[in-house]
């Protein structure tokens, strides 16, 4: 290596730690779910799927898991339907105020779920669907659907246009292009933001908090309760589940992209 | 005839679906909110405001959150700044290998993260643990429910979005810049700090922003790893919410809380331009 850019050992040392207190949380959990006894010992006494077990036979966790999967299928479809027509809008239009138009688009990321949440909360109440599946789906595609929009955006950049000149040349129009030709080209970009505004919908909690009821109670929202009431060993079967999911999403993404 | 679409004309059609939707399930709460926080019992529009700037409580809560926002962002920025210059100075095959480090408690559940630390930091947790076998049985140090575990949690949480943009600005230096002050005899501590840290500081600023916002708006890590003296922004606008049901008063905080957040990221938009949020560190 050039000596120039040589790492010294502090900050070796220093990079090395910063890792280690990055993966610790997602890793301990880990061995804690394998445990067999209802109270939090690490590491644990003995090897068992105890704790997975009790979490698989328990409707109160299960049927909260369930939730969470409709909504996040259905926040997943919404966000890619809004999300890579308005992406394709913006990188193929050319118009004043596009800018604007852009922040716009992607102001949820930036504005904290908390305002996002009570506004939600407010707004249902007054529209009578507080509490309601359908609420919670209309929540998460707004917090979903600008990671949607980045990706696409990002995908539809490395597109090489002459596929789209090509058939406007030969005739097809601009809903056929997009949907023929566009958005196979995208197919990458659409597979990574589909997922992550999956996993994005599976994980929010400040939003399902607030818009949720008892009877539509997502995942989160459900652990965030028994986080603050009871620490159970049951959480940590529940955490390695959703830190496996993490995973394989992450894998996914990674493997599609790779390949194109 | 050959018929050609004018993009530049008309991409209304592709806008026109998330623009409804947005007008109509965010805009349209927002304004709502903003309505709610002049609607006051007694007092004139402004009373909720007016409580909110002279209340003991809230004042407090303001400064808890700003305390703690700050402490965790010069943590952040003391941890995260080596890790982002270890990850640039990597071959791009091992940078790929260590960014998983940095991106696996990203994408990892904020609940699995404060559940995890609720077991690392416990009275009976890993760090006690460890504690107990160095020094007496007895000794036990306070880390949960309290400061301390708010800004642990808070610090975990915020890193890969300090170490990101740093990456990012350290991976766009040319590196003739460094070769050429090695050449004329600068040594590695010179050359850091008077061309590679200068030159990241829009980075680190970016990050400090960003990290300052998103601790603004936390609601999860201090309400499960802090103490009730830690309550930040968002837990008193779900006390409003949930216990008094004062929606007055949590539309106040909420739109206090949205305009100081609008003011830093238009103070971040500065400093990066509009790629910023884009490639400032959200994927």
């Amino acid at each position: 290596m050039d000596d120039e850019n040589r790492i010294g050992w502090t900050t070796r040392l220093a990079a090395w730690f910063g890792y280690c207190f990055l993966v610790l949380p997602s890793i301990v959990v880990i061995p804690i779910s394998f445990g067999d006894s209802t109270e939090l010992t690490f590491p644990p006494k003995n090897i068992s799927l105890f704790l997975y077990k009790k979490f698989f036979m328990d409707p109160s966790w299960t049927d909260p898991a369930v939730q969470s999967l409709i909504v996040a299928s259905f926040t997943t479809a919404f966000a890619l339907a809004l999300g890579t027509t308005a992406a394709y809008g913006l990188v193929r239009g050319n118009f004043p105020g596009k800018t604007i138009v852009t922040v716009a688009f992607l102001s949820p990321m930036v504005i904290p779920s908390i305002v996002i949440a009570l506004a939600l909360y407010l707004y249902f109440s007054a529209l009578q669907i507080q509490g309601s599946t359908l609420g919670l789906v209309l929540g998460h595609t707004i917090i979903s659907t600008p990671f949607v929009v980045v990706s696409a955006m990002s995908g539809l950049r490395n597109i090489d246009p002459t596929y789209e000149r090509a058939a406007t040349v030969m005739g097809a129009g601009r809903a056929y292009i997009f949907y023929h030709v566009t958005l196979p080209l995208l197919r990458p970009a659409i597979i990574g933001g589909g997922l992550f505004a999956f996993l994005i919908s599976f994980d929010e909690v400040v939003l399902s908090w607030f818009v949720s009821s008892a009877r539509t109670m997502t995942l989160p929202v459900k652990m965030y309760s028994s986080i603050r009431w009871e620490i159970s060993p049951v959480l940590a079967a529940v955490s390695s589940l959703l830190t496996a999911l993490s995973i394989v999403v992450c894998l996914v993404v990674a493997f599609v992209q790779k390949k194109e | 005839m050959i018929r050609v679409p004018r993009w530049g004309a008309n991409p209304a059609i592709f806008l026109l679906p998330l623009t409804l939707f947005l007008a109509a399930v965010l805009l349209l709460p927002i304004l709502q909110v903003i309505v709610q926080s002049f609607e006051t019992e007694n007092g004139g529009p402004f009373a909720g405001y007016a409580k909110a700037f002279t209340s003991p409580l809230l004042l407090n809560v303001l400064a808890n959150t700003i305390e703690i926002g700050l402490t965790s962002t010069v943590v952040i920025l003391l941890i995260g700044y080596p890790i982002a210059y270890h990850l640039s100075r990597l071959s791009p095959r091992k940078r790929t290998l260590c960014m998983v480090f940095v991106l696996l408690p990203f994408w990892t559940s904020i609940l699995v993260k404060s559940y995890a630390f609720a077991v690392i930091l416990g009275h009976d947790g890993i760090i006690n643990f460890l504690l107990r076998l160095v020094a007496s049985q007895d000794a036990s140090i306070k880390l949960l429910y309290n400061r301390a575990g708010a800004i642990i949690g808070l610090t975990h949480f915020l890193l890969p979005f300090m170490i990101l943009p740093i990456l990012s600005n350290l991976l766009l230096q040319p590196p003739e810049l460094r070769k050429a002050a090695f050449v004329m005899g600068a040594g590695r501590m010179e050359i850091f700090w008077r061309i590679t840290f200068p030159l990241s500081l829009s980075g680190v600023v970016s990050g400090l922003i960003i990290c300052l916002v998103l601790s603004l708006g936390m609601f999860v890590i201090p309400a499960l790893l802090g103490g009730r003296k830690d309550m930040m922004f968002a837990n008193m606008i779900d006390f409003y919410v949930r216990e008094t049901l004062n929606w007055n008063m949590a539309a106040v905080l909420s739109i206090i809380l949205l305009v100081i957040s609008s003011m830093l990221i238009a103070a971040l938009l500065r400093v990066r331009g509009t790629g910023g949020l884009v490639s400032g560190g959200e994927l």
